[in-house]
């Protein structure tokens, strides 16, 4: 088994993580604002870099490097501002939709705007009925001619106020399950955005909102997959891109904890030496990074599975797993690094606490941990 | 305007302090360090790749060094320059400055015809800035270091102007020249996921003495005028004089100390 | 071969800089040694007056090259004459000033006459090698991180460039006798691949922390005096730069650019002096690896006094001011000194 990385996978997790320590960092404080308008000019870098399209083949403007490397810009970015990996995640959603569910015209339409940048696109599943209760969702869209008339509010939705088009799930039928997914753009009449939501991990740059479809007029070619399939459509962006995704979040928060951990450990003297000097500490450092590699190897593996061609369906428990190991290796290193540092562990200046804000964030984000159980124990018992 | 780049693998600058010297047998020890691009070599292929924007022409990186080196080249293809070259052989091992500039010129000849030969002005390791002006002695075109701005007069000459402590002097610059760049002189490029995969699809050569046929005796450690002979590694501990008196007598003790030092 | 030792004399804008003459000192120590004589090339235009300068500095023999056409460096006939003069008179040993363009200069010349070159030297000395007295270069490496030594075994002249402000400066003495040696420049305007046209000069623009030979670090103590004025004065005397510790960034005397420690920059300048600062790791961090660690404190038990080589106990109020006098008393130099004191930082 080769456990290597590709050299084309080396060479752009080296691109990532100068352009993050280069440019982002530098400007952690600005981004973490809780008022102003959204850094385009990153987002623009980021696609500059090909970054948003690495799981995009060619032909639709992307690189066509595949999931892992997604994984992998994903957490070279969030090992610094986790908020920007979230929009990598995040922004590559629509995308993966409809590479997997879209028509041709859909495909050419959208994704290469997407991935240059032009235009951003977000899932818009959850309303105040639930997010992982996809079923109970109220939104309707009743068919009038070629157009569907779409009604409904969806909420804690991230970033509502920047995104131009929306995937939303909507009610196409009678039975309860007849649900389908829709593209909305938000210059449509009668789409209204509403208020942003005061989350922990709120800014400027991660703004996560509300928007209301009144009586909006959506031509039926909009519509993503067969009508009231549009579950299957949904989960599989959030199975496949979006579970990955989170969990390559969870990996750089993890990894920065331990980095920022042990750094600080190795500094700090206490009783005339070192705190690695520490057995206590000690353990806990390489606790912190056996929590990582081992967070690793799952979700490296899971991406390698979908660029080997597998649908996220067979692969899901391995897919739940690794974003549920990695969201746990990310809780347990922000609250081991923040212990670390002692008083100075809930200081601003550290970091630390915006990171352990953007890990509390992803236990219900991206598929949220307990469904991860769900998913992993369900297939476990088929499996034996 | 065909430019070729000289750019060297360096141990990574945040890992110096990792860098030992064997006590018995006096030589740098530096295995296991992690290496990169030298960071001034990354400004000179930026340059190399604005001037083929605006003129058109190719791009040619050359490294001499260990099979490792190729990487470097690698990266160099990412930014996206066009043809990349290795030197590699045991004959070129253990050079000084001069000897490896003799490489250096022998295997830029052998690539023929070039407007331009670029490189950072030093590396972070050796730092003596000393290769650039000595492959441009070697090849008989003229060079300018610390050069931190470009204007192109026509495609015949340009203008460099290099820094010098206290201000610049601007040169004018008979093509075919060489220049080594400093930092000033541009923000350079990240590769991009697709500058990678076009990158990784193109073939380094690698070139041994065989190819360029540089005379024995004037290359690797026959070729090196100079030898390291020995070295040591600069203790940090500290002196800790404390003094205690009236701040008079404190501050002219110290005073004079710190100019038997050379801190002041 | 002649039994010489030379060194290039750098003139720029009609001034002998500093380094021109902290070469002839140590070409004196080590012509001594040689039992050898010490010359000099200076190159200009109406120089004669600096040939004098140098001979009373110590050079029995002066290569005294004038031309118009040379008062700015010009790389290619500079290079050209020095080559010249090598191979016409083959000294043991020529060192320059490692100045942005002593470096521009020398390898050119070494790779014209195919011998060794060191850069940067901080020492030099003679060590019998084989019988033969050969000059050892000592260099620092990797950042400074370790200290190489070199030599040219063979190959002559052994040629080196120096560290400005590093080596000592020679006594002036009227009365010395020496040599002119008038060499005609014979310009042919085709020898110009490179011609330097024009000068411009720049008051340096303040040099950022992290290249700042020299940096004056203050803490909370300075908040018995009022803010960072006494920090300030003595970064001014010194040339150097201001930094601090975060209480001092959240007092507002700087701001957090200068904030040195684990949360802030990390620097190593050649002298470090912090006031005020009790020392903790966290702060001290950021400085480590400075060459020469001063610290004031009023306080004897601060851990600031174990990570450094000069330690002041006393009235950060009373002491400040007596170190700004004493340094700016220093004695004038007949000559301007170039201040650029290590030469340009190597860019990063």
């Amino acid at each position: 088994m080769d456990f290597g990385l590709s050299r084309e996978q080396e060479m752009l997790r080296k691109t990532v993580r100068e352009f993050a320590e280069n440019e982002l960092r530098p400007r952690e404080a600005e981004f973490s604002q809780p008022e102003g308008e959204w850094p385009y000019d990153v987002w623009n870098r980021i696609a500059e870099l090909g970054l948003i399209g690495l799981a995009v083949p060619k032909e639709y403007g992307g690189s066509g490097m595949g999931h892992l490397a997604r994984m992998v810009a994903i957490e070279e970015i969030s090992r610094v501002y986790p908020g920007w990996g979230a929009h990598l995640r995040g922004f590559g959603l629509v995308p993966y939709l409809l590479l997997n569910h879209g028509t041709e015209e859909q495909k050419k339409k959208y994704i290469p705007r997407l991935v240059k940048g032009e235009i951003q696109g977000s899932l818009a599943n959850t309303e105040a009925t639930g997010g992982s209760d996809m079923i109970g969702i109220e939104t309707t869209a009743k068919l009038d001619g070629d157009h569907y008339i779409i009604n409904g509010r969806k909420v804690m939705i991230s970033r509502s106020t920047v995104s131009d088009v929306f995937a939303v799930t909507a009610r196409t039928g009678e039975r309860d399950r007849d649900i389908s997914a829709i593209l909305i753009e938000a210059n449509t009449p009668g789409f209204q955005r509403g208020r942003v939501e005061n989350l922990i991990a709120h800014s400027r740059t991660s703004p996560v909102g509300e928007f209301t479809m009144t009586d909006c007029r959506v031509p039926v070619a909009n519509r993503v997959g067969a009508e009231h399939r549009g579950l299957g459509v949904i989960l599989g962006a959030i199975n496949g891109a979006g579970r990955t995704g989170g969990a390559g979040i969870c990996l750089g928060i993890a990894q920065a904890a331990v980095e920022i951990g042990t750094k600080y450990a190795k500094e700090r003297h206490l009783y005339g030496k070192p705190l690695t000097d520490l057995q206590s500490i000690l353990f806990w450092i390489g606790e912190m990074e056996r929590h990582v590699v081992r967070a690793r190897w799952l979700c490296y593996h899971a991406a390698w599975l979908l660029d080997q061609g597998k649908r996220p369906e067979e692969i899901r428990a391995e897919i739940a797993m690794a974003k549920l190991d990695a969201s746990e290796a990310a809780l347990h290193n922000c609250l081991k690094a923040i212990e670390i540092h002692g008083a100075y562990g809930t200081a601003t200046e550290f970091g630390l606490i915006r990171k352990f804000k953007a890990a509390l964030d992803m236990i219900a984000a991206a598929g949220s941990n307990n469904i991860s159980r769900l998913i992993m124990s369900g297939a476990t018992v088929e499996k034996y | 305007m065909d430019i070729i780049v000289c750019i060297k693998q360096v141990p990574n600058p945040e890992h110096f302090s990792k860098i030992t010297i064997d006590p018995q047998k006096g030589t740098i020890r530096r295995e296991g360090i992690p290496a990169v691009v030298n960071p001034l070599d990354r400004h000179a292929l930026e340059e190399a790749l604005r001037i083929r924007e605006r003129f058109s022409g190719k791009v040619t990186a050359i490294s001499m060094g260990p099979p490792q080196a190729r990487e470097a080249l690698e990266e160099a293809l990412a930014m996206g320059i066009d043809d990349a070259v290795l030197l590699c052989d045991r004959a070129f091992a253990g050079a000084d400055t001069l000897a490896t500039a003799y490489a250096l010129a022998g295997a830029i000849k052998k690539l023929g015809k070039f407007d331009l030969v670029l490189c950072g002005n030093e590396t972070v390791d050796g730092a003596t800035g000393q290769v650039g002006p000595q492959v441009a002695e070697l090849l008989g075109v003229g060079h300018v270091t610390y050069v931190n701005k470009v204007e192109f007069v026509d495609g015949e000459s340009l203008i460099a102007t290099r820094t010098i402590e206290r201000g610049c002097l601007k040169v004018k610059v008979r093509l075919p020249a060489l220049l080594a760049v400093v930092r000033e002189i541009n923000k350079f490029r990240l590769p991009t996921a697709l500058s990678i995969i076009e990158a990784t699809k193109k073939e380094i050569k690698t070139w041994t003495n065989k190819d360029i046929g540089a005379r024995e005796e004037t290359i690797g450690l026959s070729g090196s005028p100079t030898q390291v002979t020995g070295g040591f590694k600069l203790e940090l501990k500290r002196k800790c004089e404390i003094l205690d008196d009236s701040p008079e007598v404190m501050a002219k003790e110290a005073v004079e100390k710190l100019r038997e030092l050379g801190a002041i | 071969m002649m039994n010489e030792v030379w060194i290039w004399a750098e003139q720029r804008g009609g001034r002998l800089l500093g380094i021109s003459l902290e070469l002839l000192n140590k070409g004196l120590e080590l012509s001594n040694e040689l039992k050898a004589e010490l010359a000099a090339i200076l190159i200009g235009d109406r120089a004669q007056n600096l040939a004098q300068e140098l001979i009373a500095y110590g050079a029995g023999k002066i290569y005294l090259i004038e031309d118009p056409k040379l008062k700015l460096y010009q790389s290619d006939i500079y290079a050209r004459i020095m080559a010249g003069l090598i191979e016409q008179h083959k000294p043991q040993i020529l060192l320059l000033g490692g100045t942005a363009i002593g470096m521009d200069l020398a390898p050119r010349v070494a790779a014209k006459v195919k011998t060794g070159l060191t850069a940067h030297c901080v020492d030099l000395y003679i060590e019998e090698i084989n019988n033969n007295p050969c000059l050892v270069a000592v260099v620092p490496g990797f950042g400074g991180n370790l200290m190489v030594k070199i030599v040219c075994p063979q190959q002559r002249p052994q040629m080196a460039t120096v560290k400005p402000g590093v080596m000592e400066m020679p006594s002036r003495n009227e009365k010395r006798a020496g040599q002119i040696m008038k060499v005609e420049a014979q310009i042919k305007d085709e020898e110009f691949k490179c011609q330097t046209i024009e000068m411009v000069e720049q008051e340096p623009t303040g040099v950022p922390l992290e290249e700042s030979a020299v940096v004056v670090a203050g803490g909370w103590g300075l908040n018995s005096a009022g803010g960072f004025k006494l920090v300030e004065e003595l970064a001014e005397v010194l040339g150097g730069a201001v930094a601090g510790t975060r209480p001092a960034v959240d007092a507002g005397w700087i701001s957090e650019e200068q904030m040195l420690g684990s949360s802030g920059k990390t620097i190593s300048p050649r002298l470090l002096i912090s006031i005020g600062a009790s020392g903790q790791m966290h702060f001290t961090t950021g400085f480590l690896k400075s060459k020469v660690i001063v610290a004031i404190n009023n306080n004897p038990k601060s851990p600031i006094f174990e990570v450094c080589d000069i330690g002041l106990v006393g009235d950060l109020r009373k002491i400040v001011p007596c170190l700004v006098e004493d340094i700016s008393s220093r004695a004038p130099r007949t000559h301007r000194r170039a201040d650029f004191s290590s030469s340009i930082p190597a860019s990063r």
